[in-house]
């Protein structure tokens, strides 16, 4: 034991009650000795402090001479430092690996970054883990901003909503370049495993112009399991009570110093005819998937890249009882539901580092998609394929000093689409060059703004003109607002956009030519933290306007044997509001509830209406329970979905009409995990009140008829299900 | 502040006597055992009581960082003092007169190994 360390301390211990609120100065540095400019200085966990001046000096008084204080600095590692004295200090500050990576990661449970202007979530593995199954179109439920919905009683697939808008508004992006939009727009969720995800970024309103035109609703970017800092092997089994089985590998290494390597592989089967209400239908399809990729990522001091391929095939059968796997769909006596997809992409990442100015930065994100889509409904074929390229290049850099930053960039989009449904060909290319400028002022702590402008020309629709504008104040340290307003565009595919229509007799008539999707986003909100004796409660409020120039409407009021498609002609809009609470009791229980509002209509057959399938009211209750180090787990969620109102059915035989609005339902799901050193098993329940859409199929026994449809779903067509797993992980 | 100086100089005291193991003492929940550990910072606490938890026999960890004090409260049917002291080393850490395993002390993190904190604490 040393002696001295104890003479000290009671030396500090007797000048600290003589000097009260020390004043202390210094200056920050980079590496090479420069001044660092408007770089942050605080009082450890106050709102005390200072930014330093042109030549990177700082004087402040410290309320208690015994904090540590915070520099930080954009672009350079945030230090903390035990200022024992008045100075004056140099404080030199290292440049941030993670200088070019636009996304937060950490390792437990949902987040909002504080100090981000834009109102955006992070769900990380941990509040992953906690649903066990299977994708990302699963792995929102403990998530109370996204809904998922399923799409029709045949396809067995989810789609996502935001502020009450179908998913098509939502930007889904992977690693930040486009994924999820396109011919796999509808299935595409599925096609990401769960167990590759590290970690999911919600954004709702209008996103950031660097990424383009075209999240109107809301943006999700998935961030997968890096080469770099992955477990060198992690396994995953799953098996539910369907007969659904998954197998997931995934291994990280590092090769040299410099260069790593990540491989994540995937495959499910389920091969049992599901038929639990009897309707000769099987309540989901049969499907096997078969999903790789391998990247490589190469981590320089001025320059970081990564090249990486995934290949993905699935398959799935469904339809009516005895369908299997290959049987041709327009011959078989059964009526048959065929998807057969396979996806290749080649996608990588290119950043320029200038290590002495780590504030500026050049990246080129970039990525080439092939899409072949087989499939069958009914004795109807439809077959897609689409070719992507994408391309984006960033520059950033400050203007003078931190305050003034800004990226800017161009882009290009290339999409060629071909498709065939029954007799009629579809294709059209879509070229689109696109340039951006971003640019934010983040004085402090307190304010900040972000005003971005992006102009993108479309050969077929002519110019896109996309302004966005976020800003956040404030208050304290415990009380923020932000404010959001942009522009946002899409071009529709409306077969795959109604693909839960193929299956029913429903005929497409497309009475018009098609213009591309314009909406303006508006909204915000206001995050709070409540102390209440030592106990915290986290606050979320927000609001969001939507509001469409034009729309496509998919129409299947007017008639019940069609669907009709056309541009929106009056108003068309989404108001939503939601609030949310979060509540972490002590060491071990921890509680969110939430209440949404939605008020979406759009103009249909001249006529302002509630749009089908949206609960104008919902609650959300989530309840956890953790030991120490994850030992033992156990989450629970409750979900109440207000009525919805369903497609009028008002011209089929009374024998087949469905009622005008659905009941209100509860859902919940359940899971407890065990944890070793060597990873976990988990138990869980979906659906555990068994809450099932009664007769989802109209005239099931009579699926070549007139009057079948089996898209008007809006609650779980299976009851229960129940599911158990293992994990494995081996560290580095 | 007075009661400070009383600890500090208390904690002085004790660090100049001759330090001996702990014997095991019975508590609700089985046996309560005191280990001094090499532990040196808050990585280390992690890295002992997230494996500690795991073994079998296990009921409660906790690793003072300032004594180095490990306190394990454990079923005495499951494992023993001993076991668990020869887990510590395992993991990379000296457990009262047991010497850590010298391989896994080599894979902890450079903050864990001796000299990383010197005299400041840090």
């Amino acid at each position: 034991m040393n002696f001295t360390k104890y003479l000290l301390t009671l030396l500090s211990l007797v000048s600290t009650t003589l000097l009260m609120g020390q004043t202390i100065s210094g200056m920050v540095a980079g590496q090479n000795h420069e001044p660092l400019i408007g770089a942050t200085v605080l009082e450890e966990n106050t709102q005390n402090g200072i930014v330093t001046d042109v030549n990177g000096k700082f004087s402040f008084k410290l309320n208690n001479p015994e904090s540590n204080i915070v520099i930080s600095y954009t672009g350079y590692e945030t230090k903390t430092l035990n200022p024992d004295g008045s100075g004056p200090f140099h404080i030199m500050l290292s440049p941030s690996e993670e200088a070019l990576d636009e996304v937060v990661v950490t390792a437990s449970s949902t987040f909002m970054d504080k100090l981000e202007s834009k109102h955006v979530e992070v769900i990380t593995a941990g509040e992953l883990a906690k649903a066990a199954c299977c994708n990302l179109s699963e792995s929102f439920e403990t998530n109370a901003s996204v809904d998922v919905s399923y799409t029709d009683a045949v396809s067995g697939a989810k789609t996502i909503r935001m502020l009450g808008l179908d998913g098509r508004y939502v930007q889904i992006n992977k690693e930040n370049a486009p994924h999820v939009r396109g011919l796999i727009g509808r299935y595409g969720l599925s096609y990401v495993p769960g167990t590759w995800i590290q970690s999911i970024d919600v954004g709702k309103g209008a996103g950031t112009v660097v990424n383009g035109y075209e999240s109107m609703s809301g943006q999700l970017n998935v961030e997968l399991k890096k080469p770099e800092n992955s477990e060198k092997l992690y396994l995953n089994a799953y098996i539910n009570s369907f007969g659904r089985v998954e197998v997931n590998a995934n291994h990280a290494t590092n090769l040299t110093d410099k260069w790593s390597t990540g491989l994540l592989l995937h495959t499910n089967y389920l091969g049992t005819e599901i038929d639990g209400n009897d309707d000769g239908f099987m309540d989901l399809p049969k499907s096997r998937q078969i999903n790789f990729m391998n990247r490589y990522k190469y981590n320089g001091e001025r320059l970081k890249s990564q090249i990486g391929i995934q290949i993905m095939r699935d398959e799935k059968a469904g339809g009516q009882l005895g369908y299997d796997f290959g049987e041709d769909f327009q011959t078989s006596p059964e009526y048959g539901f065929m998807n057969q997809t396979t996806r290749a992409e080649v996608f990588g990442k290119v950043g320029v580092l200038f290590p002495s100015k780590p504030y500026q930065g050049l990246g080129f994100i970039y990525s080439g998609t092939f899409t072949d889509i087989d499939a069958g409904f009914g004795r109807d074929a439809y077959s897609g394929k689409e070719k992507t390229l994408y391309g984006n290049l960033i520059y950033q850099n400050i203007i003078g000093n931190s305050f003034h930053q800004y990226k800017a960039g161009v882009s290009l989009l290339y999409d060629d689409f071909d498709e065939v449904y029954a007799d009629s060909t579809f294709a059209r290319t879509e070229v689109v060059p696109g340039a951006y400028f971003e640019y934010s002022y983040l004085p402090g702590d307190d304010f900040s703004l972000i005003l971005g402008n992006r102009v993108d020309f479309h050969n077929l629709y002519g110019a896109f003109y996309t302004p966005r504008l976020h800003t956040r104040y404030a208050f304290n340290e415990n009380t923020a607002i932000r404010l959001a307003i942009g522009r946002g565009y899409r071009v529709g595919n409306p077969l795959v956009e109604n693909i839960n229509s193929l299956v029913s007799s429903r005929q497409f008539v497309v009475t018009e030519e098609l213009d591309p999707e314009i909406s303006w986003n508006m909204g915000g909100s206001i995050t709070s933290t409540l102390h209440i004796g030592n106990k915290k409660v986290d606050l979320v409020g927000d609001y969001f306007y939507t509001s469409f120039e034009n729309q496509l409407i998919y129409d299947m009021d007017q008639n019940s044997s069609q669907v009709m498609i056309y541009n929106l002609d009056g108003q068309s809009y989404a108001h939503s509001f939601q609030v949310e609470a979060k509540y972490q009791m002590n060491e071990f229980f921890g509680f969110k509830t939430a209440y949404k509002y939605y008020d979406v209509r759009t103009t249909i057959d001249n006529q302002l209406r509630r749009i089908p399938y949206i609960s104008r009211d919902r609650l959300f209750l989530n309840a956890s329970y953790a030991t120490r180090y994850d030992k033992w787990k156990a989450d629970a969620t409750l979900q109440w979905y207000g009525t919805k109102r369903l497609p009028s059915t008002n011209d089929k035989p009374a024998e087949f009409q469905v009622s005008k609005t659905t009941p209100d339902f509860f859902l919940l799901n359940a899971q407890v995990s065990r944890g070793f050193r060597w990873g976990n098993i988990y138990l869980g329940a979906e659906n555990l009140l068994s809450f099932k859409q009664d007769n989802p199929i109209i005239d099931a026994e009579n699926p070549f008829g007139n009057d079948f449809d089996a898209s008007l779903v809006w609650a779980p067509i299976a009851g229960r299900v129940i599911y158990a797993g293992i994990k494995y992980r081996i560290e580095r | 502040m007075i009661t400070k100086i009383i600890t500090t100089l208390t904690l002085l005291l004790f660090s100049l006597a001759v330090f001996a193991q702990k014997e095991p003492v019975k508590v609700d929940k089985g046996y309560k055992v005191e280990i001094k550990t090499s532990a040196v910072c808050e990585m280390c606490k992690e890295a002992i009581e997230s494996d500690l938890v795991f073994e079998k026999g296990v009921k409660e960890v906790n690793l003072d960082v300032d004594t180095k004090i490990l306190t394990v409260v454990y079923k005495e049917k499951k494992t023993s003092a001993d076991k668990i002291r020869k887990r510590v080393t395992e993991v990379g850490y000296h457990a009262d007169d047991m010497k850590r395993d010298p391989e896994a002390y080599d894979n902890l993190p450079m903050c864990c190994k001796d000299g990383a904190h010197d005299d400041d604490g840090h």
